[in-house]
């Protein structure tokens, strides 16, 4: 390729500004009018409202309602479940128990082998929800509407040391906390990267487990979710006010209300939902496998016991929950599947799926910390320690004072 | 724009939103049931609490876009009163499609004409009644475009 002069350079830029830029007056537009009051407080926030009851209604219905439970729930449980059951060889009995789990369960929540809840899981409820998840996400993006979504929430946000660009990532963990941990990248200083992986790490669950909290505990997402975004805010709060460094004012350029485009949808979505199933099926084929070996060889058991007096009194909830917390590690929307299994009251199962959003963040967002810096890790890790025993322990005693534990 | 029969039309319609808004959040509160022959308020937290608050928003734009609604800043809010309307009517639609396709747990993958007809079925949350109501404002968009290219 030729390289052009300085003067050439400038003659290419000149040709193609008279070719894309018009000048003249500028006309006020409704659509103008309507970005107006989307950033504006008072008319802002409603509308804030209603796009993400939309963004939550359309949510549940396609991913809930229609594909899991209206047909996956159905295709694994009545046809792939009895089916690998009766064909799989029963012996030897410990890889039957690793590759397709309990012999005796009635759906593919509770089986626990690999090809049984380990396919459950990424193709049965997490798929669907990361498509649409991802989906509304990127319209948002192509109308227009995600940088007025940061202006508007830039006050509330500064609160806490962060500037409204934080909203990007928040919004992104709520997918996927991998994408989310890169796109910290677009805060500025080294305080609010680290206090936004934090918080991200800690307290935004990601869609897979949101999606499998939504058939588990259908009713209970949203006190969860309340929960974890006043422990966002609070923690926020805290840190802005230990952690040194700079929190600075930011300008954003608001661009105009527009049509998306079908082709840049396609892309956007095709390439983040082929992401994160590349991260996501081995990480939960692989859970399936480790916490099967855990249960084979009596480990599970004897952490079981070990943990006990740390799960049942400060956390109250069984101690047998120590197997869904060790499989959080690997993949949240699993673990929080395991709980299914685990007889509990519903307080209980509240407390422990706050535990498993709040107490590590998953292997794939670990070592996406890690390529941030060691540093940044250690701190976070440390975060998330005093947050999941400050947190949890908490609800605890909300249980307590309600008379409900 | 007949700035006169608009004023009166809107202000009207945002009369009826403000106060379903305030009806739903009261049913959700309360913890009741309302059924009225085809009308039915949501009492869930979901859609008839937040829902609600969404319904209430819009009756809010209609009321505060009503005065100079000649004025592209006060139509642009009554334009988004309709836009909240799409939004929790939309929702309401896509949730019904979405649960008429599969069909019953026990049953066929598919669901059978009557059981995908009868989701269809009154009764409806007040934001489809409110949503024929809502299209207007397509009406007077059109007019200012036509106004504005002239």
């Amino acid at each position: 390729m030729k390289r052009l002069s300085l003067e050439e350079r400038w003659n290419l830029i000149e040709r193609i500004t008279q070719k894309v830029v018009k000048s003249g007056k500028y006309k006020y537009k409704l659509k103008d009018a309507i970005g107006e009051i989307t950033v504006r407080p008072l008319t802002g926030i409603p509308i804030a409202i209603a796009v993400l009851y939309g963004f939550w209604s359309i949510f549940g219905s396609f991913a809930g309602t229609l594909c899991t439970d209206g047909f996956l729930v159905k295709l694994f449980d009545a046809h792939w479940l009895p089916w690998i059951q009766n064909h799989f060889p029963q012996s030897p009995h410990w890889l039957y128990y690793l590759l397709v789990g309990d012999p005796t369960a009635t759906n593919s929540f509770e089986a626990f082998g690999a090809l049984t809840s380990g396919l459950f899981v990424p193709f049965g409820v997490v798929l669907p929800a990361i498509f649409i998840f991802y989906l509304m996400i990127t319209l948002l993006e192509d109308v227009g509407y995600m940088p007025r979504l940061a202006v508007l929430v830039d006050t509330v946000l500064h609160k806490i040391g962060l500037h409204g660009f934080a909203i990007v990532p928040s919004i992104l963990a709520l997918g996927c906390n991998v994408p989310a941990v890169a796109a910290t990248r677009v805060l500025e200083t080294r305080k609010q990267r680290f206090m936004m992986m934090a918080l991200l790490g800690v307290f935004i669950p990601c869609g897979a487990q949101i999606g499998i909290m939504q058939d588990v505990l259908p009713h209970y997402v949203g006190p969860i979710m309340l929960y974890l975004l006043l422990g966002y805010f609070v923690f926020g709060f805290i840190l802005n006010k230990i952690i040194p460094g700079k929190s600075p004012e930011i300008l954003i350029d608001i661009p105009p209300y527009q049509m998306p485009t079908r082709r840049n949808v396609t892309r956007k979505v095709k390439m983040r939902v082929g992401g994160f199933l590349k991260t996501a099926v081995p990480f939960v084929l692989l859970g399936c496998i480790v916490v099967g070996i855990l249960y084979i060889a009596g480990i599970m058991d004897w952490l079981a016991g070990a943990f006990a007096p740390i799960l049942t009194k400060w956390f109250g909830v069984p101690k047998e929950t120590v197997g869904p917390l060790i499989a959080a590690f690997l993949r949240k929307d699993l673990a929080v599947a395991q709980l299914t299994a685990i007889k509990m009251t519903k307080y209980q199962l509240m407390t422990s799926v706050v535990l498993i959003s709040i107490y590590f963040p998953c292997l794939a967002t670990f070592a996406m910390m890690l390529k941030e810096g060691w540093r940044e890790l250690l701190g976070a890790l440390a975060v998330l320690a005093i947050a999941s025993f400050a947190w949890g322990g908490l609800l605890h005693l909300i249980w307590i004072l309600m008379g409900s534990a | 724009m007949n700035e006169k029969l608009a004023k009166t039309y809107f202000g009207i319609l945002g009369i009826a939103t403000f106060i379903s808004g305030i009806v739903d959040l009261i049913v959700t509160f309360g913890g009741g049931n309302f059924s009225y022959g085809i009308l039915q308020i949501p009492n869930d937290g979901f859609r008839g609490g937040w829902g609600g608050l969404v319904v209430l928003s819009a009756g809010f734009f209609y009321l505060s876009g009503i005065k100079k609604i000649s004025q592209i800043r006060q139509f642009a809010k009554v334009a988004a009163g309709s836009i909240l309307i799409w939004v929790m009517a939309g929702t309401d639609v896509f949730g019904m499609i979405c649960s008429s396709i599969p069909g019953p747990e026990d049953g066929p993958w598919f669901n059978t004409l009557g059981g995908f007809l009868g989701t269809y079925a009154p009764p409806y949350p007040p934001a489809i009644f409110l949503l024929p109501f809502s299209f207007a404002v397509i009406y007077y968009v059109g007019k200012y475009f036509r106004t504005a290219n002239k």
